[in-house]
């Protein structure tokens, strides 16, 4: 909600069984940022937003 | 559960009236139901989050239910990125969007209500070290968290 660039979905899986081998959901919550960068389980908000983060194209610039 | 009980609506409308500010509106994209079912096309739970929706809706002046159909307005969810229903987006005081694929049970509830609560308000308790590295986002991020009903 903090960011019009950014479009948050939460997803039931048990009602889309297709998901589960695309993103070889094994345990959840799962969380898929621009199909690029994967974790499973919850974190700390400051965590959880590097993670997040560290999908977009500008971190990789930076090393 | 499909529908609230008589206890959890009153729960509920008493935490809208006292936390809602401004109003909420809520799309929900699902299919027609009728009689007929097209075979491959069934959305097995289309019709209890329509009715746990209008449920919600009905809680409170100040949120507004629209359900469109996702076979009739194929166009307007094509335009938004849904390709799976049910589907709920909520929209209020937010920037960006926040959406619901599958029927929104057990735990998904009250992560839907407080979004809709967060939707309200617009304060999202975020740190300000963490808003300004959103609002210093030079792309578009799509972030998917997929669960399982609890």
């Amino acid at each position: 909600m903090a960011s019009e660039r950014i479009t948050a979905d939460a997803v039931e899986v048990s009602e889309y069984p297709e998901l589960i081998n695309k993103y070889n959901i094994r345990g959840v919550p799962k969380i898929v940022v621009n199909d690029r960068v994967e974790f499973e389980g919850a974190l700390p908000e400051k965590q959880f937003v590097e993670r997040v983060l560290s999908a977009t194209r500008r971190e990789d610039q930076q090393g | 559960m499909a529908v609230l009980s008589d206890r959890d609506k009153e729960k509920v409308r008493k935490t809208f009236e006292e936390r809602l500010k401004e109003p909420v509106s809520i799309q929900l994209f699902t299919q027609h139901e009728s009689p007929l079912v097209l075979p491959g096309h069934e959305c097995a739970t289309c019709r209890e989050t329509r009715e746990l929706l209008e449920e919600v809706a009905g809680l409170s002046d100040k949120i507004s239910l629209e359900v469109k159909d996702f076979l009739t307005d194929r166009q307007e969810a094509e335009s938004m990125g849904i390709e799976r229903i049910p589907a709920i987006l909520l929209d209020g005081q937010v920037k960006g969007r926040v959406r619901f694929f599958g029927a929104p049970s057990g735990y998904e509830f009250s992560v839907l209500l407080q979004d809709i609560l967060d939707a309200s308000s617009g304060e999202l308790g975020l740190s300000e070290d963490t808003l300004r590295k959103l609002s210093e986002l030079q792309e578009d991020l799509h972030i998917q968290v997929f669960t399982t009903p609890t």
